[in-house]
């Protein structure tokens, strides 16, 4: 067990958010008056975990979550659990190693919320190569940005995605290779890591039928993870 | 008035940032000599004035910039972030107080692109205040310093200078004001006596000096 990633495998219930910072106002006569704050907009997980962890069973993952406290960020990704990996799967039609030979684009590839990818696979142009909601990863930056919506191949050299935020990344994008769909990395922290109770329960026996004391774990308050901007 | 085309004609959207600087005269008498420290609450570094704004400065929070149609004294505060120490560092290590502070809006269109500018505030920096808040196990530092517009900056008369010579050339070695001052340091004056005129002066004509001015009795 290894943390937060474990928190994700295990957790039976999640909620996603990615709202923005913004003003709102209705104003006397009823008009929406709106303002955003154009900030680096990052991923929020609210997970849910069930208490139904044996304590000896569960130590490493203690002390992992001990460690990490409230201030450490760890990389997870939702591809490595054959249960999970349908979330945020990649939904194109583009196979592996027509994905890992794209790049983006050179000069100025990543600007604001336009990601122009070059060295594109010859397809055909109605060929989907991401749908709305896809994530797509920067080379090595686990900060995962989605398609806004559709994008064919189409017949020139480039194609220009629309993200969900623009590019926090403060180096030097150009010519790097994407990772798309669920096997992006997200570099979370837990601000609120819970802390846990151990209840009566979870007893085991063993061979010749001893029974071992034990415990199950039971968390304080769900994991509300939050995409670690700082070293973006 | 200045003219903000990002808000002209009343848009029901708009996408701003704030972005301050603060320049920090090392040297008294020396311009030049300045050390510079920005912060934005933008998501990347955006460069304009020859100034790039760090998204990483720590902006916690900018107070409110009254404008009136007349010119009036106003003061706003702005709150950073105390941690890591680098803000407190720069309050405590520089010479804060005095340094210029610039507050600017930007306004960016849909793509996450600044677009244009607008300078909100520029004054001086009064004071500054380091608060480490501690609850529990929350524990966190805010450093925020306040600035007054340069209209209250005037206002601060120099005050406390003695009636010597020493005290005035203090400010201006120039300043030749009082140099004939201890020529009566020790007379007694009867402030708004109504002036009586000596009758039948020295010079021509009862009443006036030599140069025909009343002399003062």
């Amino acid at each position: 067990m290894a943390g937060l990633q474990t928190i994700v495998d295990y957790c039976n219930g999640m909620t996603i958010n990615r709202r923005k910072v913004v003003g709102i106002q209705i104003t006397r006569n009823e008009i929406p008056r709106l303002s955003t704050t154009p900030t680096k907009n990052p991923w929020k997980f609210q997970l849910d975990m069930p208490s139904s962890f044996r304590y000896s069973d569960a130590r490493q993952l203690m002390e992992a979550l001990d460690t990490l406290d409230r201030t450490g960020y760890q990389d997870i990704t939702f591809s490595n659990n054959a249960c999970l990996n349908w979330i945020f799967r990649y939904q194109g039609s583009l196979s592996a190693s027509q994905l890992a030979g794209i790049r983006v684009a050179t000069p100025n590839g990543f600007v604001g919320t336009t990601l122009t990818l070059t060295n594109l696979p010859a397809v055909a142009s109605s060929r989907v190569l991401f749908e709305a909601n896809d994530l797509i990863q920067i080379g090595s930056h686990p900060y995962p940005f989605t398609s806004t919506t559709q994008v064919l191949r189409g017949t020139g050299s480039t194609v220009t995605v629309t993200t969900h935020r623009p590019n926090i990344i403060s180096t030097s994008v150009d010519n790097s290779a994407i990772t798309v769909g669920n096997a992006c990395q997200f570099r979370l922290f837990c601000p609120n890591m819970p802390v846990y109770k151990l209840v009566p329960g979870g007893a085991k026996y063993a061979a010749g039928g001893t029974l071992i004391n034990n415990a199950l774990i039971e968390w304080s308050d769900a994991f509300e993870l939050y995409e670690y901007v700082g070293t973006s | 008035m200045e003219n903000i085309p990002a808000v002209a004609n009343s848009p029901p959207q708009v996408n701003n940032a704030e972005f301050v600087k603060i320049t920090i005269y090392n040297e008294y008498g020396n311009t030049a000599n300045t050390t510079v420290f920005t912060a934005s609450s933008s998501y990347q570094d955006e460069t304009f004035d020859s100034t790039t704004f760090l998204a990483a400065g720590g902006l916690l929070s900018v107070g409110g910039q009254q404008k009136d149609i007349r010119i009036t004294s106003a003061d706003t505060t702005v709150g950073l972030s105390g941690i890591p120490n680098t803000v407190i560092s720069l309050v405590l290590d520089s010479k804060i107080r005095g340094s210029k502070l610039e507050i600017w809006r930007g306004f960016y269109n849909d793509n996450g692109i600044l677009t244009s500018t607008a300078k909100r505030f520029t004054g001086i920096i009064t004071s500054y205040n380091i608060e480490e808040d501690r609850q529990d196990l929350e524990d966190t530092f805010t450093v925020a310093v306040s600035a007054s517009n340069y209209k209250t900056v005037l206002e601060n008369r120099l005050a406390s200078r003695r009636t010597n010579p020493e005290s005035w050339q203090s400010f201006n070695p120039n300043d030749s004001s009082m140099t004939n001052i201890y020529s009566i340091a020790t007379q007694t004056f009867d402030f708004g006596k109504k002036p009586k005129y000596v009758s039948g002066g020295s010079g021509g004509g009862g009443g006036t000096d030599s140069g025909g001015r009343p002399v003062l009795k």
